[in-house]
């Protein structure tokens, strides 16, 4: 289950009811368009971009399309294991001012270091699955309040639980209203009417589950995740299939018409539409793509679905086509957009997938010059895709000069890096060496000590023996002479008496 | 005066609710300063995380909320903070692994640091549960907790009987019986390390339990 339609919720979860930050003037990830972006989670609603970003590792896209993938604030360009940004020390106060903070203790800056990169790396490990508060609190010593605060924050920005759906039933509850308005705006070309999931409030997908007993119907993921009343089992539900063709079979003769109809009106939907018979636009295409040479004739015509609204496939498509090639060594596969991409280009093929990769750059740049909000692409009508269609391809070459630019960037920044290593190796050095000098230092001035201490030991010594040379003499003058030759050599018997 | 004897005043917390055949047992520190509105989304995003009804919300609230008022209700009076070295002692089993330890805490080290000690201990012993770690900063600090609160109700026996002395020496004798007498130690006969055939008391032992055993206990407890 690859593109989460059902994350209607997570535009809400971002934008809660708290006082928007501060707009930080953090750097934007490099290679996202301009249109689209926002820089604060609060801000996301406000975004009707219709591009969608591929996201690397951290970085986040900005996505909306007319149905049902939520926005998604671009964000966390800062994030990195080594470090904690600015932006999270002007975010997260608590961990960084203040005498409690400056203990350096459960409240310090490690403490959030701490916190943070266990979350995250948690989350990682799995990351289709949501990682809930009470499982990340359970493995973190800790108190629960600067847990649960890390946590937010991190889901807020999307290290932690992005792009996974969220359970439906009692986060949606007050948020239903907003994906039931973009759902009722389906277009006219739907063929049959679509399932809508009690659980999350978003279209069933290819199969869906109904009940007898209390007439509901849930969607594959609520299903599984038992998002429905507690008085139901499992067990009071039954599978329904809900491909193109069960709605209504396409016959072989259908399947001629359509063939025939491509051949002969190549491009234009509404002829063949009119050919065939009593399918819609939508439906031909659909069943064109589900044949199994499909692709021979879809290939050109592939960047236009991303114009489609409701058929899952072209959910698909568009989800590949629009995402960005994203030249960055930040490849973090266990990124769940990613992992579609590469999962959906393998099943579709290389020469599908560099197409439509292709018509993407293309397409991205062009949005790039106009630098218009990409809501061009929700415009659905066949003249306008079939003439964008065309400028994409001419526009095509463009993406070359684009590849060579982002070598070029990144042999520079290979070469800084290597100064950088070297700058800092030298440092190093420098370093151990005043190390070791200071050593010598110490050990020198300790050396002087001893001396001092041997010379004045030697001084008592001899005023030891000047003394008992004076009592000897006093007190055996006529053996001065033979005592001092006695004391000369053994000053101790003659202490003793 | 009274606060936990530790660098971070967190309060220990136990939790558990059994509502309707299911049973929720938790253990974890809370921050006093904290504001109760947070006691109330915590509890009811716990039960939504780990799906329990929403009957266990209430009885969940209720018990921090015990506990907390219990903590505050400490909170004015004076306690005892001098230099005394109580042995701890750790024995609890965190789904597949055991640990049994016993140290020595400086009590009146108003710096020290549970969830450190938590922490590295973990890291020494590699303890590859996660949930290990609170499991043990929590102990500790319940018996920390244990003996700051001991110290202040001895410090209020002392005030109300006129007799100052006497019942101080009395009631801290209670303590005083764990607490290590540091002179036989550093005295002039005694020697810093310990002996040799008192080093199996104070280590660490640590047991991963493997599954079967796990079950028998759960349901035995």
């Amino acid at each position: 289950m690859a593109t989460p339609p059902a994350a209607t919720a997570t535009n809400s979860a971002p934008t809660p009811p708290k006082p928007p930050y501060k707009a930080p003037p953090f750097s934007q990830p490099p290679s996202t368009a301009g249109a689209g972006k926002t820089e604060t989670p609060a801000a996301s609603t406000s975004t009707a971009a219709a591009a969608v970003v591929a996201a690397v590792a951290a970085t986040g896209a900005a996505a909306e399309e007319p149905s049902y993938i939520i926005t998604v604030p671009s964000y966390s360009a800062w994030f990195s294991y080594d470090s904690v940004s600015d932006t999270e020390r002007r975010l997260m106060p608590e961990f960084f001012q203040g005498e409690a903070a400056a203990a350096s203790g459960s409240r310090g800056p490690e403490a959030y270091k701490y916190y943070r990169d266990t979350l995250v790396k948690r989350f990682r490990v799995r990351p289709e699955r949501r990682l809930t508060l009470t499982e990340a609190r359970r493995g973190l010593i800790g108190d629960i309040g600067s847990v649960r605060r890390v946590f937010d924050f991190l889901e807020e920005w999307g290290l932690i639980n992005y792009g996974v759906s969220l359970p439906g039933v009692k986060q949606g509850r007050d948020k239903r209203e907003e994906p039931v308005a973009p759902q009722s705006s389906l277009p006219a070309g739907v063929s049959a009417p679509k399932k809508l999931c009690i659980g999350c409030r978003t279209v069933c997908g290819q199969a869906y589950f109904t009940c007898e007993k209390a007439d509901i119907t849930i969607c594959c993921r609520c299903y599984v995740r038992a998002n429905y009343r507690p008085g139901l089992t499992p067990a009071d539900f039954k599978k329904v299939e809900t491909s193109e063709d069960a709605k209504s079979d396409w016959t072989d003769k259908e399947t001629l018409h359509l063939l025939e109809a491509v051949m002969q009106y190549g491009e234009d939907w509404k002829k063949i539409s009119e050919h065939v018979g009593s399918r819609s636009e939508k439906d031909c295409i659909a069943r064109l793509l589900r044949l199994p040479f499909g692709e021979q004739f879809m290939g050109p015509k592939e960047d236009k679905m991303q114009f489609e609204t409701d058929d899952d496939i072209t959910d698909e498509s568009r989800a590949e086509i629009s995402k960005r090639v994203r030249l960055t060594p930040l490849a973090d596969a266990s990124n769940p957009i990613m992992a579609q991409v590469a999962f959906l280009s393998a099943i579709v093929g290389s020469d599908v997938a560099t197409a439509a990769a292709q018509a993407a750059i293309s397409a991205q740049s062009q949005v790039d010059e106009t630098n218009d909000s990409p809501a061009d692409s929700s415009i659905g009508s066949p003249k306008e895709e079939v003439s964008s269609a065309e400028s994409c391809y001419t526009n095509g070459f463009s993406a070359n000069d684009l590849l060579k630019e982002a070598s070029a960037n990144a042999r520079v920044q290979l070469e800084k890096e290597r100064k950088d290593i070297e700058q800092s190796l030298s440092d190093i050095v420098d370093v151990q060496m005043k190390e070791i000098q200071a050593k010598i230092c110490r050990f020198e001035q300790k050396e002087l000590l001893m001396e001092k201490e041997r010379q004045q030991l030697h001084y008592l010594q001899k005023l030891l023996f000047a003394d008992q040379l004076a009592v000897v003499q006093h007190q055996c003058r006529p053996h001065a002479v033979t005592a001092e030759n006695e004391a000369d050599e053994n000053p101790k018997p003659v202490l003793t008496s | 005066k009274f606060r936990m004897p530790t660098r971070d005043n967190l309060v220990p917390i136990r939790v558990d609710v059994e509502v309707d055949g299911q049973r929720y047992r938790d253990a974890f520190t809370w921050n006093p300063r904290d504001p109760d509105s947070e006691i109330i989304s915590f509890a009811k995003r716990t039960a939504k995380d780990l799906k329990l009804p929403a009957s266990f919300v209430p009885q969940m609230l209720q018990s921090i909320q015990g506990q907390l008022a219990e903590f505050r209700s400490y909170e004015g009076q004076e306690m005892q903070i001098k230099e005394k070295i109580m042995p701890l002692k750790i024995d609890l089993r965190v789904n597949n692994t055991l640990v049994r330890d016993q140290f020595l805490w400086d009590i009146g080290n108003l710096d020290s640091d549970p969830e450190e000690f938590a922490r590295t201990l973990c890291d020494d012993l590699n303890i590859t549960d996660p949930e290990v770690g609170p499991a043990i900063a929590v102990s500790i600090r319940e018996q920390l907790y244990e003996i700051a609160s001991q110290s202040v109700s001895a410090m209020r026996e002392a005030k109300v009987s006129k007799k100052r002395r006497a019942p101080e020496f009395a009631s801290n004798s209670k303590a005083m019986n764990n607490a290590v007498d540091m002179f036989k130690y550093f005295g002039s006969k005694g020697s810093v390390i310990r002996k040799r055939k008192e080093w199996y008391l104070y280590a660490p032992v640590v047991d991963v339990v493997p599954n079967e055993e796990v079950v028998v206990v759960d349901t035995t407890e």
